[in-house]
């Protein structure tokens, strides 16, 4: 401590930063590996610091986080801002029809609006906000159920442009956003210009910011995550002064990392994929700390302070903000509704609709019973008068999953002397003990629970048997109906007594039913019965069960001769933390489950070379394909190529002894960080889908495309840099202009606009660019202002003479109406076609 | 070395001057005196400064050169030792289950076909298996049994299975000893050594897997020899370009190859050494390092040779081998492409393959399932369930059995002659197809499927007018055939493709139609020409009884067995082999997940023997060996992070020898487990418990490692061959104090002891009561048999 020099010494107890114990004069070389410097994104050189005392008080300084704005600046971003709401906003309405997954998202804003219980994998906020838009626009929800492609929203009163509004203006802030971004990166104006008109123009975004979908809010999150927690580490770079107004621990400072942390919580409030963010985030966190941990003049205390700042705010605020997300999502859906099938019986039994009466806790011989299985949301073991059609050609045994006088069973003894009194209501009864060995009755066929040595009707390999149900008449049943009773101790519940771990209780008790004369054990999978079982689960008796798939229990009990003031029990209600924790994993499961392949689905590596679209919409000859702006995306793409490439030379160069990253060079070590910290969030945010084997879209690109977008507006500025001023303003210009002649090429297939055949063919640039021309008109004059309101019927009159290819089809079609209606849009889930018929 | 005590150095010494490669030569540099000791240093990297401890010093140049230096009588007889003992715990009762236990069911097969000289289809490269089969060869075994089933008795079918497994049990018992030479190659004392080999020969997994007709004896054993070689060649890095520096990296190489040649996995072990490789050329980059560009490139191209290209050269061998043997058709030729099964001797390509005339009467056959192209007078309802609307034409399907409904007419669309050549059908002919019993002709349009909204529906069309002849056009696309090819029976594997609207003709089982198709296949027209399920074979032409007098040649004599390039048979191999191994995604009841692994959560059962002897097999690893390791590698990556952040403030809690010692050797040990281990958690095939067995290897070297290092302040050092410039330097020999003894003694009676007790499950032998196998199932997650 002693060591260290006066002027450090004194900063040492004032400051909290980092920045403030590195001498800027040290002549330590800049490692490419490990920076023993702190990171900072902020140190451009060479530029004049004003004091702070002396700089005009604007609103930017007050903000702090390192954006310092000119004065002509503010006027900048309000321009982008009014034209980017003409870009993001123009037409909004246009289609008036369910558009691609707004089948999904518009549907589920239905719901919420109905309070009906629906599951989906995304978390609500999204949804949520998208709602709030709806409800504020008086959509009462239930008329109109979203349910196909093409489907219009005019006849049903449908806020759609309402819901649409979110998405637009959430892809519009990201506009103003990306120039801020750009600016708090330390940046040139033009550099941060060029960038958020980069993004304005990026025919992708567009296209997918005009629809109820989820990636707007989820782009716009993530953009303003970064956003924040650059203006963090700017603040965090900065001396702390004697009030503690500016740097480590100042108010500002405070603020910049909630804001991180909310932020955070709302991306990934939106879309799992939000956690890329988190983990971007988290790796510069890291590397933060790290590099504040190799600084010995700070104490152990003060690092003790940075770590727990950040915890709080990087881990636990996003954590409750997710968490606050779901106790909104449940307090609004309370009624059941077509997700309950997902959920636990205890989670159902919370929505209204699925109450259920308590029920008496002791089962006794002779009880009525259902019985349901745990594990599966199959249902009740149910039975019903058809038989298999194959093995023994009994009467079928299935889970069913709702209540039905079928799945009502008589639990009783293995013997039915005569002698003995009718079990059903003999008093007082006995109750069934563990090790019991019972005898299932089904009530309403009177058949019993039974099993042999039959393969199971679907499940076709030699430890699982055939479960039945048998007998007739006068027939006592044989010992193939005799079910031993082992209750299961870890899955019983004790909390209200031991007691259901030895006798039989209604909920409580979880318990196997093993078959005595072939050991096999009742079970149930989810594997369905074909039509002939009317699609229910498959019940089989299985030697070898997954100990789950074994297990059982009662749901509800009577007996005759119990007295009405005996020992009820319901279910118990879970709290919200069981309810979250069962949602989050019933969610993971199902979206892991999501390996069905789409016609549009795509592998990550086709997606930085824009090798394929997806078809929204196609309808009256216009269409809505999602393609991005080529120019803009192919040069993201390649500046990330040219980034990679030429860190790697200069880290052999390094290796080899050349010191390009030297502090002579502070150009170099400016555009290094800057560039490795979005390479980084690009990185982050693509790479992870390489190991996800569900259904991916273009569209799950974008978060990454944001910061390929940034850092194209870069390697931009680096290559430059070395220019003119005046050049670098043509130069900007000539980018602009290819830009805008791009997007407004394609801009008919993102705004649903008027375009002909011979257009449509010249823009397929990649040969995988599906969208398909044949539906466009050969020339602009059959797209008269006309038309373009006119239903699909009217399109028969103004069809030209036939001399076109298309003639033939057109003409079959006048000839044979059925096949007219019948032609199949090969291209989409399209199915507005013979919808209208 | 880590890149902080790098720049360390890089403070005291000025920059060297920023010229343009070629660097200069190293007498050139203007070294001061402290640099060229650094120099030094760094080459010396992994035990920098011999001063580690004091007490060290005492022992120095003490007469402990025989422990440093192996001496090798002493240590052939600790390995001889080892081997023995190994092989006694998998020779014994080796004739135990005497019929066929798990994937004996496959490898004993494969050795089988290997001897009748059959044609099969396995994902896994050919080594092994031609090892199983040359041990089959050696001892006479005929090949004439097929392992079928689990349980099936070897006695009863004749099958000298003892010697067959008696290859895999050999060169399992080899893996102790190579472990033990591992460890004392890599500079631990004995003790270590025998400790590591212990936890690996003492353990019931690797017994169970390598006393049966199975792959991982000789993978674990290819694999452990390469990780001795590398080590080996690395301790030479001081002589380079010598002899032994070449024989070593070589066999470095050939053992890499010979691994990978047994099971793909072998690739994890290509990527242990190729990234220790990697890391040890960029050192030898380093400027520090004095080596000018040329020298490093010789460096590189060095070990390309001997890292890369022989290997590639030895795995090819292999192929060639398992081409050469399999010479006859068999059961693995549908995997393959005619073009690859006309090389094979007997098979039905070359057998009756005929050529297709015009006006033909034809059977088309899907390959895929093996339906007959089909119709009937029965149409397409109107309108489906779903509201969709067809063209409510006669039903085109796919059935499964023979029927005349299954036959068609080939038409032309050209002019053809009478007779002669001309009227045979060739590649890339337009043809129509007349179905005979409806006399419709086949034509696909622009109507969705019943199943499918994305693809064609196909029907037929009676009183063709001219547009629906338009759609009845298909041309034949013939697989890898050229221009002309005749279109063949049998051997012609053709796509239909409709001439309108570029789709093929498909069929699929998932979903069947409804009952209004009698559940046949649906038959459709895919846009994805792409698709291998597209392709359709002619399974046979049907002789018109009353015409005789057809300008057919006589059926042919059989053809000559073709030849095709190795390469292309190579490439067609692999391909269709790692595609198979992707698609390996069903449930199997014994499948475990790799989380599952190291904490031995759950075993395989193997085999169990007749209900009243209460016999079974269960594939699982002695607990105390697996648990040791786990909480070694912990260990190891605690110290290595609390080693990371005490340097980070400034404090080095570990002496820089044994600090080197640590992350250079186990962290090598480190690489090898993680490279082993963390790759199948992105698979998502199949997976099995013995699948770790390479790891559980790894992790045992790395409990030597942190045994050592708990255990020990000193090390043995220098390890390295002293090469022509090495600074002699003083040696220093790792003390082994009694308590690492007995350490060790006490963990070996542990290891046994819980050998002895699971022993029942590895051997199937002797049958245990209820009771037993309970107190056997030390996870509640195992599944054994008998338990009740």
């Amino acid at each position: 401590m002693d060591s260290v020099p006066l002027r450090s010494r004194n900063k040492l107890h004032g400051h909290g930063g980092s920045q403030s114990y590195v001498d800027k004069d040290d002549d330590k070389s800049y490692s490419p590996f490990a920076s023993s410097r702190p990171t900072s994104l902020t140190n451009r050189p060479a530029k004049p610091a004003t004091p702070a005392s002396k700089q005009p008080k604007t609103f930017w300084t007050r903000v702090g986080g390192g954006i310092e704005l000119g004065r002509g600046e503010t006027r900048v971003l309000a321009g982008l801002t009014l034209l980017g709401s003409v870009v993001r906003f123009w037409k909004l309405g246009r289609p008036g029809s369910v558009v691609f997954d707004e089948v999904h998202f518009g549907g589920f804003a239905n719901k919420y609006i109905q309070s009906r219980f629906f599951m989906d994998v995304h978390p609500p906020l999204a949804k949520l906000l998208i709602t709030l838009m709806a409800w504020v626009s008086g959509f009462q929800g239930g008329s109109f159920d979203f349910k196909d492609i093409g489907r219009e929203y005019a006849p049903e009163h449908v806020p759609y442009i309402a819901m649409r509004m979110l998405p637009a203006t959430l892809g519009l802030f990201l506009i103003p956003l990306t120039y801020l971004t750009l600016r708090a990166l330390q940046t040139r104006p033009t550099t941060a210009l060029l960038g958020s008109l980069f993004i304005t123009f990026e025919n992708g975004l567009i296209t997918q910011s005009r629809f109820i979908l989820l990636d707007s809010p989820v782009i716009f999150f993530t953009a303003l995550s970064t956003f924040f927690w650059i203006g963090f580490s700017n603040e965090n770079e900065v001396a702390r002064d004697r009030a503690g107004r500016v740097g480590p621990f100042s108010r500002r400072w405070w603020v910049w990392l909630i804001l991180t942390g909310l932020a955070l919580g709302a991306v990934v409030s939106c879309k799992w994929t939000g956690l890329f963010t988190i983990a971007t985030v988290g790796v510069l966190t890291i590397v933060q700390l790290w590099s504040l941990l190799g600084d010995l003049r700070v104490p152990m205390p003060l690092l003790a302070r940075h770590f727990a700042a950040r915890a709080i705010c990087l881990i636990a605020i996003p954590v409750l903000f997710y968490m606050s997300m779901f106790a909104i999502h449940f307090a609004i859906l309370n009624n059941s509704g077509e997700g309950d099938g997902f959920m636990s019986s205890e989670f159902q039994h919370t929505l209204a609709g699925h109450g259920m009466e308590d029920t008496f806790a002791d089962v006794m011989v002779g009880s009525h019973i259902t019985l349901r299985h745990l594990n599966t949301q199959g249902g009740y073991l149910h039975s019903h008068p058809h038989t298999y059609p194959g093995g023994s050609k009994q009467q079928q045994i299935t889970l069913y999953p709702h209540r039905d006088d079928n799945n009502i069973w008589a639990i009783l003894n293995t013997t039915s002397n005569p002698d003995i009194p009718n079990p059903e209501t003999h008093s007082p009864p006995t109750p069934i003990l563990d090790r019991h060995t019972v005898v299932l009755s089904h009530v309403s066929t009177n058949k019993k629970l039974h099993s042999h040595d039959i393969r199971a009707p679907i499940t076709e390999v030699d430890y699982q048997n055939e479960v039945s149900a048998y007998g007739f008449d006068g027939f006592e049943g044989d010992a193939n109906d005799h079910f031993q009773i082992e209750i299961d101790e870890t899955t019983t519940d004790v909390k209200s007594g031991k007691e259901s771990r030895h006798r039989v209780q209604t909920l409580r008790t979880k318990f196997r039913l093993r078959h005595i004369l072939t050991g096999c054990y009742l079970f149930s999978h989810k594997v369905k019965l074909p039509d002939w079982g009317f699609e229910q689960q498959e019940v089989t008796c299985n030697k070898n069960p997954s100990k789950e798939n074994g297990l059982w229990f009662i749901e509800t009990n009577t007996h005759a001769a119990l007295p009405a003031d005996a020992k009820k029990v319901n279910y118990r209600r879970p709290g919200f933390l069981a309810k979250f924790l069962e949602l989050q994993a019933v969610m993971w499961q199902t979206n892991a489950g999501l390996t069905d392949r789409h016609a549009y689905d795509s592998r990550p590596h086709s997606w930085p070379t824009l090798r394929r679209g997806i078809n929204f919409w196609v309808k009256d000859h216009r269409q809505i394909y999602l393609i991005g702006n080529p120019f803009v995306w192919w040069l993201s793409t390649l500046s990330v190529l040219a980034y990679i490439g030429i860190r790697g030379l200069l880290i052999l160069r390094y290796q080899r002894g050349y010191k390009d990253l030297n502090h002579c060079e502070p150009q170099v070590i400016f555009y290094d960080r800057l560039c490795g910290f979005l390479v980084l969030g690009w990185f982050l945010h693509y790479f992870p889908f390489f190991l996800m084997s569900r259904q991916l879209f273009l569209h799950h690109y974008f978060p990454a495309l944001y910061f390929a977008i940034l850092l194209s507006a870069c390697v931009f500025d680096l290559v430059t840099s070395f220019l003119k001023p005046r050049i670098r303003l043509q130069l900007v210009a000539l980018t602009l202009v290819v830009t805008v002649w791009t997007y407004w090429y394609f801009s008919p297939l993102a705004y649903a606009g008027v375009w002909t055949r011979a257009q449509c063919e010249r823009a397929k640039w990649g040969k995988n660019w599906d969208f398909s021309c044949a539906d466009f008109h050969e020339t602009v004059s059959w797209c008269s202002g006309r038309l373009i309101d006119s239903g699909a019927d009217d399109v028969a009159r103004f069809r030209p003479p036939s001399t076109s290819p298309r003639s033939h089809r057109a003409r079959m079609s006048r000839r044979s109406p059925i096949r007219r209606r019948a032609k199949s849009p090969l291209w989409s889930r399209d199915a507005s076609l013979s919808e209208r018929t | 070395m880590s890149s902080a005590t790098q720049q360390d150095r890089l403070l005291h010494r000025k920059p060297p001057p920023n010229t343009p490669s070629p660097a200069p030569p190293f007498s050139a540099l203007p070294l001061s005196a402290r640099h060229q000791d650094s120099r030094l240093d760094k080459r010396d990297d992994d035990f920098a400064t011999a001063q580690a401890s004091s007490k060290s010093t005492s022992l120095l140049d003490k007469g402990f050169e025989d422990d440093v230096k192996d001496n090798p009588r002493i240590e052939w007889l600790f390995a001889g030792l080892i081997f023995l003992l190994a092989a006694a715990f998998r020779f014994w009762r080796i004739d135990h289950p005497a019929g066929v236990v798990f994937d004996e069911v496959h490898f004993g097969k494969f050795a089988s076909y290997y001897i009748r000289r059959e044609f099969f289809f396995d994902v896994h490269p050919p080594l092994a298996k031609l090892l199983l089969a040359f041990a089959g060869w050696v001892i006479g075994y005929d090949g004439h049994y097929e392992f079928e089933n689990i349980g099936e008795s070897y006695v009863d079918n004749k099958v000298p299975y003892i010697g067959l497994r008696v290859l895999p049990a050999i060169l399992g018992s080899l893996v102790p000893p190579v472990v033990y030479g591992i460890m004392r190659e890599s500079g631990y004392p004995r003790i270590v050594g025998v400790l590591s080999a212990a936890l690996v020969l003492i353990d019931n997994a690797h017994v169970t897997q390598t006393r049966l007709i199975l792959l991982d004896a000789p993978l674990v054993l290819f694999m452990s020899i390469a990780f001795y070689s590398y080590i080996r060649f690395h301790k030479l890095r001081y002589s380079e370009f010598t002899k032994p520096w070449w024989t070593w990296m070589i066999l470095t190489g050939v053992f890499l190859s010979l691994t990978i040649s047994c099971k793909m996995v072998g690739l994890f072990a290509f990527c242990t050494v190729g990234t220790a490789v990697v890391i040890d050329l960029w050192n030898l980059l380093d400027i520090k390092r004095g080596l000018t560009i040329e020298h490093v490139a010789k460096h590189f191209a060095a070990r390309a040779f001997g890292l890369i290209f022989v290997p590639a050269v030895v795995y090819l061998f292999w192929f060639w081998v398992h081409f050469t043997v399999l010479n006859r058709s068999g059961t693995g030729d549908e995997f393959m492409s005619p073009a690859f099964q006309q090389t094979l001797l007997d098979s039905p390509l070359t057998l009756n393959a005929e050529e297709i005339r015009y006006y033909d009467t034809i059977v088309l056959q899907h390959r895929g399932t093996k339906a007959f192209l089909h119709s009937h007078v029965d149409r397409y309802p109107l309108k489906y369930d779903d509201g969709r609307i067809s063209s409510a034409g006669q039903q085109v399907t796919a059935y499964k059995f023979n029927d005349t409904n299954n036959h068609w007419i080939v038409e032309p669309t050209k002019e053809i002659p009478e007779t002669g050549r001309g009227r045979v059908v060739r590649q890339h002919d337009i043809i129509t197809l007349r179905h005979v019993m409806t006399n419709t002709t086949l034509l696909t349009h622009d109507v969705a499927c019943p199943t499918l909204a994305t693809n064609t529906e196909f029907t037929t069309w009676d009183g063709v007018n001219e547009e629906q002849e338009q759609d009845t056009r298909f041309k034949i696309e013939i697989d890898d055939a050229h221009e002309g090819q005749q279109w063949m029976t049998k051997s012609s594997h053709f796509q239909l493709v409709h001439v309108g609207t570029r789709v093929a003709m498909w069929t699929h089982q998932d979903p069947l139609l409804p009952d209004w198709a009698f559940k046949q296949q649906e038959v459709n027209g895919n846009k994805n020409l792409k698709d291998k399920s597209t392709f359709w074979v002619v399974d046979e032409i049907i002789k018109d009884p009353n015409v005789t007098d057809r300008a057919r040649p006589p059926p042919k004599e059989p053809k000559k067995v073709k030849s095709m390039n190795f390469f292309r048979k190579f490439f067609e191999l692999q391909i269709a082999m790692l595609q198979h191994n992707a698609g390996l995604t069903d449930s199997h009841p014994y499948a475990s997940g790799p989380i599952n692994w190291p904490f031995l959560l759950a075993g395989i059962s193997f085999w169990t023997g007749a209900g009243e002897l209460r016999q079974q097999v269960y594939m699982v690893g002695n607990p105390v060996s697996w648990w040791l390791c786990v909480v070694a590698l912990s260990v190891f990556v605690g110290v290595i992070g609390a080693d990371q952040l005490a340097q980070r403030r400034g404090m080095t809690p570990i002496p820089k020898a044994t600090r080197n010692r640590l992350y250079n050797s186990g962290g090598f040990f480190m690489l090898a487990w993680l490279y082993h281990y963390l790759p199948f958690f992105s698979m998502s095939r199949q997976l099995f418990l013995h699948h770790y067995l390479p790891a559980h290897l790894c992790s045992a070297l790395v409990a030597g490692a942190v045994f050592h290092f708990i255990a020990s302040e000193t090390i043995n050092y220098p390890i390295s061959v002293a090469g022509p410039t090495t600074r002699r330097r003083p040696r220093q020999v790792a003390e082994v104090g009694k308590g690492m003894v007995v350490a060790v003694a006490v963990i070996v009676v542990a290891l046994l002891a819980g050998y002895l007790f699971l022993a029942p499950l590895t051997y199937g032998f002797p049958g245990l009561d209820p009771e037993q196998v309970n107190r056997r199932r030390i996870l509640s997650t195992w599944t054994l048999h008998y338990a009740k």
